[in-house]
């Protein structure tokens, strides 16, 4: 099954409903039809930017294309979607961009905060804008996956049996069709060059394959846009468990400090002295055949097992700036009233230690991510045939130096890229958060993994 | 300024009430790790009282343990021992419902303006935030005394929205004494509320918080480091030296003539205004003592001028004297300080570590000095002790020695005057010279 992580689903929502009115907002036809697949997509909504609107299967009846946009080579169809499934994304955010901006300057009832230096900061921040839209393409990537491929899940790699494909046949001089999963084993990649789709050319069977085909004749681009979404959501649940662990244990250690963070030292030394891909390898083996293994292709388990491994980091990096803030007056003044400690340390103390911890979750999601593939590329990770970066890194792999490069290659650009905008974005907002700031060494450090 | 009615009526408070009564408060701490068994000792036995609507002046050189007295009555610290009592109840041991009902009552201005404001929230939330935690009224009204609160400070109402960065230090502080004024307490600890701002700004401050006083008919508790601010603004006046009070009196007397020879060397540390009047300058000598490790009697009896000497040394030279109380300082200050690395070094390779320091320290010291046999003897025989290494044993030598009753016995708060003042020095007995004499004698 298709890992449809929860947060995502709730992301979907936010930024469907959103895009419905960006779209109502524009003139003409294109508007009409979104809205109205807006509506249905409130029941599937990552299909919602139009895979039905702007199609791009469809096959060559010996003058014309059939089924695809507007006929259409299905490359160019395929295009047309991807373009707008981007221009939409970066449209929403433009727009709630200059949502704040226009709030900043026109509604809010503060002139000034000191957030607006931190904002002001980041726009000047050339490297952390890279990072920016590099991890915002990534984010799009995993959340419009079903949108972006030129095929889907369903049809390409889970049920290719169950799904047929019309095709143009050169030799009877007609339209043909035969099963996905046939079409699949005549138009793998495997090196030689007439068992090769190369990335952005057509196979035997008039189907366009972006990024070209896996060994087993799947849609590569598919399954690149699936595993994103796959890492995303990995990395992005685990160190969020991680960071709430990490940032209560913060909050109660720098509060209460003496015993409570001896306790917490105790316990985090001994975590950090463990070598987290051993103990990855390890819990995975044990739970090879049990039931925790199973839930989503291995996921949960590969989620507990990264929030558990890294809360420790993310404590010990924060833990610094908790103590410096302990010591403000302020937190006093708050106990000289009668705030409760809860309170004291949710709003005294955790809004000054976020941002550090914020930096140090983008610097270390790169890490995970890279893990992950890690233990795919070893076999351990996400079981097939859910697509993992790191699986279609190691099925390619032999045909490295042969024409079918791309099945390796490809995939592991995308990772460097990817882990490279997120540590880019993290440099960022810590500029931004603290121009001063002299070293990220603590966090930076651990931003490998595998 | 606005107010509300009932703020004016508290305005006539029956002044000779006891609002506040400390009975031989101490607060301990532990902080040396969970090894150390000597704790600092930063309250030691304290006692006063505070009358309705009086501002008593609380001070002393930092570390004298003022902050964590005031700390300690604001229940920030826990006390180790002894009673507060506001109102005729025990706060040490307040907890729920009365100790928030006990937060209502008593608030605190903080030194540093930077520090006491948390800058990522607006000033109106600031000081509305006493106002949410007692669920006062409804949170229209609160926005409502909130805006009153900062035109009674001398801010305005669109400061509201603005956040702590936006403000000068005297503005910041203003903020924090709003806060403070919040939930119309009664009693105000005010911790060095203007030391750390401009001079110029310190007077406007101190006639904001007088102004406040008499409007709202507030008790102060004014710690400072200075005699000079005290002075305009207190009644009273506490000096406090190593966790002790040793002077408690009405603050005109207590500058006038000054009883506790701790209280003069303070005084006398004030730049005079006027430089054609004489006052010398007492220039403390050395350090105050650990307070892990005060002294056994007086606690200011390792530094005072005036130390009362043992009758066989009456007659003794002033200036040799002052040296034997220097040597001691030596020896105490040497058994303190942690065997530096290159001390451990010469040690082990059995290579002589003090014995050239005390040879060297005794003749620096008494070198050009006429010295009795007998004195030189006793000098000797202690330096043989810090010699090897055992300068506890040198101590409790010279101790026996040249110590008298100021060395052995704690004194007792005595009075001095018929205005109850107090003061903690053998010298008030009757048997001995007045400090003041004797200072006298000193500075001709
Ligand atoms: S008791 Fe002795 S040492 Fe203490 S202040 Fe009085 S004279 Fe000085």
């Amino acid at each position: 099954m298709v890992l449809l992580g929860v947060e995502l689903g709730a992301i979907l929502q936010v930024v469907g409903a959103i895009a419905g009115v960006v779209v109502n907002l524009l003139p003409g036809d294109p508007g009409a039809a979104a809205v109205s697949s807006l509506q249905e997509s409130l029941k599937g909504i990552p299909t919602l930017v139009s895979r039905d609107f702007i199609p791009n299967q469809g096959y060559w009846d010996g003058s014309q294309w059939v089924g695809t946009f507007l006929g259409l080579s299905p490359a160019a169809a395929w295009a047309v979607r991807v373009t707008v499934v981007y221009a939409y994304a970066f449209a929403v955010l433009g727009w709630l961009w200059n949502g704040y901006n226009r709030y900043r300057r026109y509604y809010r009832r503060v002139d000034w905060t000191p957030r607006d230096d931190v904002v002001n900061r980041f726009r000047g921040h050339t490297w952390g804008q890279f990072g920016l839209i590099i991890t915002i393409t990534f984010v799009v990537m995993a959340v419009f996956a079903p949108a972006l491929g030129p095929t889907t899940m369903e049809e390409n790699i889970l049920q290719p049996y169950d799904y047929e494909v019309s095709y143009w046949d050169d030799e009877s001089q007609s339209v043909q069709t035969v099963l996905v999963g046939e079409a699949n084993l005549g138009s793998g990649s495997q090196g030689a060059g007439d068992e090769n789709v190369a990335p952005m050319t057509y196979d035997d069977f008039g189907r366009f394959h972006p990024f070209g085909t896996a060994t087993n004749g799947k849609d590569l681009f598919t399954q690149v846009v699936f595993g994103a979404r796959i890492s995303l959501t990995i990395a992005t649940v685990a160190m969020g468990i991680a960071g709430i662990i990490g940032l209560s244990l913060a909050m109660l250690t720098a509060y209460y400090k003496g015993l409570a963070d001896l306790a917490i030292v105790l316990a985090s030394d001994s975590i950090q002295a463990l070598p987290v891909i051993m103990v990855l390898i390890l819990m995975l083996v044990i739970f090879q055949n049990t039931w925790v293994r199973e839930l989503y292709d291995g996921a949960v388990l590969i989620i507990l097992i990264f929030s558990l491994v890294y809360w420790p980091f993310i404590w010990r990096s924060i833990r610094g700036p908790a103590f410096q803030v302990s010591e403000q007056d302020w937190i006093d003044a708050a106990k000289s009233f009668g705030q409760t400690p809860g309170q004291v340390m949710r709003k005294h103390m955790a809004p000054y230690v976020f941002s550090y911890m914020l930096i140090y979750a983008s610097l270390s999601l790169g890490g995970i991510i890279i893990s992950v593939a890690g233990l795919s590329y070893l076999g351990l990770g996400i079981t097939a045939p859910t697509p993992e970066w790191g699986r279609l890194i190691a099925d390619g792999q032999q045909y490295v130096a042969s024409p079918s490069w791309h099945i390796s290659l490809l995939p592991g650009v995308l990772i460097t890229l990817v882990v490279t905008g997120l540590n880019a974005f993290g440099d960022g907002i810590r500029d931004a958060i603290d121009p001063q700031a002299d070293t990220g060494d603590e966090a930076a450090a651990t931003g490998g993994g595998a | 300024m606005s107010t509300t009615s009932t703020e004016e009526e508290k305005t006539s408070h029956e002044s000779g009430e006891t609002l506040l009564e400390v009975n031989d408060l101490k607060t301990y701490y532990e902080d040396g790790g969970l090894l150390s068994s000597n704790p600092v000792k930063a309250v030691d036995g304290v006692s006063f009282s505070i009358e309705r609507g009086e501002t008593l002046g609380l001070v002393g050189e930092s570390g004298c343990g003022k902050s964590t007295l005031g700390r300690t009555l604001m229940r920030l610290e826990e006390a180790t021992a002894g009673e507060v009592k506001l109102d005729g109840t025990d706060i040490t041991t307040l907890s729920g419902a009365d100790l928030k009902q006990f937060r209502n009552d008593v608030q605190m201005v903080f030194q540093d303006p930077d520090s006491s404001l948390n800058e990522r929230m607006t000033v109106g939330e600031i000081i509305r935030e006493p106002l949410d935690v007692h669920d006062w009224k409804t949170p229209k009204e609160r926005r409502q005394r909130v805006r009153e609160l900062l035109e009674t400070v001398g801010l305005q109402e669109e400061h509201y929205y603005r956040y702590p960065h936006q403000f000068s230090g005297g503005q910041r502080q203003r903020i924090g004494i709003a806060r403070a004024l919040a939930l119309e307490p009664e009693f105000i600890i005010l911790d060095e509320p203007v030391s750390a701002l401009d001079v110029s700004v310190q007077a406007k401050i101190l006639n904001l918080l007088e102004d406040l006083q008499n409007e709202f008919g507030l008790t102060y508790l004014f710690i400072a480091h200075d005699l000079a601010v005290v002075k305009h603004i207190c009644d009273r006046v506490a000096v406090m030296y190593l966790g002790n009070i040793m002077e408690i009196g009405p603050a005109d007397e207590m500058f006038e003539s000054p009883a506790n020879p701790y209280t003069h060397a303070l005084l006398s540390s004030i730049p005079e205004p006027n430089p054609t009047a004489e006052r010398d300058r007492i220039t403390l000598r050395g350090t105050p003592p650990s307070p892990r490790d005060p002294p056994a009697g007086c606690p200011f009896s390792t530094r005072c001028p005036v130390k009362i000497r043992p009758e066989q040394y009456r007659t003794l030279d002033d200036d040799l004297w002052e040296r034997i109380e220097v040597f001691r300082e030596v020896l105490r200050e040497r058994s303190r300080a942690e065997p530096s690395l290159s001390d451990r070094v010469r040690d082990l390779l059995g290579r002589e570590t003090h014995q050239a320091g005390m040879d060297e320290t005794l003749t620096e010291l008494f070198g050009g000095l006429d010295v009795p046999a007998d004195v030189m003897d006793h000098l000797r025989e202690a330096a043989d002790y810090a010699e090897n290494d055992d300068e506890d044993a040198a101590r409790t030598y010279l101790r026996e020695e040249f110590g008298s009753i100021c060395d052995r016995e704690r004194p007792d708060q005595l009075g001095v005057g018929d205005r109850g003042r107090l003061s903690l020095c053998h010298r008030h007995d009757e048997e001995y010279e007045e400090p003041a004499t004797v200072f006298e004698t000193l500075v001709q």
